[in-house]
């Protein structure tokens, strides 16, 4: 088994009086997927939002308990936020695009970050980003379009290109496909399996195949607990906890 | 929290196949029951019955067939309904299995003699006796979902080579004895041998009866009894 590249102990995040996680507790493996599964509003998203401090955001929220990168605390106040989202991408359900060119879309973060000084390192950040995400292909002809211009599928695989424009460790993806068909969806998965050799990601999805086609850890949540947490082909051929076998066939949600 | 599935048709084909595969079973249990009592009573009378009923028993498996390709299609099962589907793919393989080598023994009445002495069938009953309880305790495990007793029943199959071992001499006491004996008694020979291979797959059901409940696969290997050299 890989090394542990994120430690969550007896996290927990409230909204105002709304608690949304109870301590958590979640390992999050080096170099590999971790899905996460469970009903809408049970804490997925939120916990994946406190990996990159996302809920810094929102005014009513707190967060209390352990969450450690490399054993760096996370939540430290003195962390610096920018740094530490350098750190850790994300790619969001809806394809976001900045209304930028697709050549802007990829530089605009090394270039904040400091990273790609003169115009040929960024050329260079710019077509590995796009050949990682499996659209160089696609697109080195065409860099000053807007990245708006392109289909949802191409336009998803350009945020994970400016998410690694800035060589990120961690990728965190909220339910990255859950707009796009089939073979668009087919392309990301196909991608995350690639990424996955360099990077630790972790994927909020809806689709119970996703989660076994793509990741090697799946972690259930509900109501904001994590009901059970492990070897992906065990939780969905033989899960532990009945109400992980409840939802995984069906019979709840 | 319920146990029925939010979509009310997946609950019932999953119980449409499980209702099948129990058909099945009682199907395959009858037919390995007559071609028993064909052999035993020298029944020629009976096997036309027998061979019919193994074609019914074919029906249900491609039956079955269909009815999993379509819950892998429309439903891709996870979890307890993934292992019901795959169970009932192999089970309903095996309980075809059975049926064909009770339709191989109906046959081999056909040349026997109507007056075979008992001491030659005795032991031969006696296998047939333990093969009809091992496959009934195997279909009750299956629908009962008890592991306990699907595994009682793979441990017993040794108990089924001992007395196959002992059939066979007896047949081969009596072959040795005159060499007339000797046309027929390749058929009580090949007879013995299927109801000992019919052993072999009620073993295979009973342990995928203990992956269905447990998820897992039984560890270890069978406890294995006198074996004929083949």
């Amino acid at each position: 088994m890989n090394n542990i590249k994120i430690k969550s102990k007896n996290l927990n995040v409230y909204y105002g009086d709304k608690q949304a996680l109870f301590d958590v507790n979640l390992d999050l493996n080096e170099k590999e997927v971790t899905a996460l599964i469970g009903p809408s509003g049970c804490g997925k998203s939120t916990f994946i939002r406190c990996i990159n401090r996302m809920n810094d955001v929102i005014d009513i929220c707190k967060v209390t308990g352990n969450i450690e990168m490399d054993g760096m605390n996370i939540n430290d106040k003195d962390l610096d936020v920018v740094s530490l989202r350098e750190r850790v991408g994300m790619v969001f359900q809806k394809p976001n695009p900045f209304p930028k060119s697709i050549y802007d879309n990829i530089s605009y973060g090394p270039k904040i970050h400091g990273k790609g000084e003169t115009k040929s390192e960024l050329d260079q950040i710019v077509e590995n980003s796009l050949k990682k995400s499996a659209l160089w292909e696609e697109v080195k002809d065409r860099l000053d379009e807007p990245g708006t211009s392109l289909s949802g599928g191409q336009q998803q695989r350009l945020c994970i290109a400016r998410a690694i424009s800035v060589n990120p460790q961690v990728i965190l993806m909220d339910e990255p496909c859950s707009a796009l068909d089939p073979i668009a969806t087919a392309k990301i998965e196909e991608l995350i399996d690639e990424l996955k050799k360099t990077y630790t990601i972790v994927i909020v999805t809806h689709s119970m195949a996703q989660a076994v086609r793509v990741s090697q850890k799946t972690g259930f949540f509900h109501l904001g607990k994590l009901i059970e947490v492990g070897n992906t082909e065990k939780i969905f051929k033989n899960p532990d906890n009945k109400m992980t076998q409840d939802y995984i066939t069906g019979r709840f949600g | 929290m319920s146990n029925e599935h939010t979509v009310k048709s997946y609950e019932e084909e999953l119980q449409f196949l499980k209702d099948s595969l129990i058909k099945m079973g009682s199907l395959t249990e009858s037919q390995l029951g007559d071609a028993m009592d064909a052999v035993i009573k020298v029944d020629k009378d009976s096997i036309d019955k027998i061979i019919k009923s193994d074609e019914e028993i074919n029906k249900f498996r491609s039956k079955i067939d269909t009815q999993i390709m379509n819950l892998l299609v429309k439903r891709a099962p996870m979890a307890i309904d993934l292992r019901e589907t795959i169970s009932s793919l192999k089970i309903s393989q095996d309980l075809e299995r059975i049926g064909d080598l009770s339709k191989s023994n109906a046959k081999k009445v056909k040349p026997l003699p109507l007056d075979l002495p008992d001491e030659l069938l005795g032991n031969l009953k006696r296998l047939g006796e333990l093969v009809m309880k091992q496959l009934n305790d195997v279909l009750d495990s299956y629908v009962n979902k008890n592991f306990d007793k699907a595994k009682e029943v793979w441990k017993k199959d040794e108990q089924v080579d001992d007395l196959t071992y002992i059939a066979m001499e007896s047949v081969i006491d009596f072959l040795s004895k005159d060499k007339k004996n000797l046309d027929f008694s390749t058929h009580l020979i090949f007879a013995t041998k299927n109801l000992e291979r019919a052993g072999d797959h009620i073993t295979n059901i009973a342990e995928t009866v203990c992956y269905l409940v447990k998820g897992e696969y039984l560890k270890g290997s069978r406890p294995k009894g006198k074996v004929i050299q083949e």
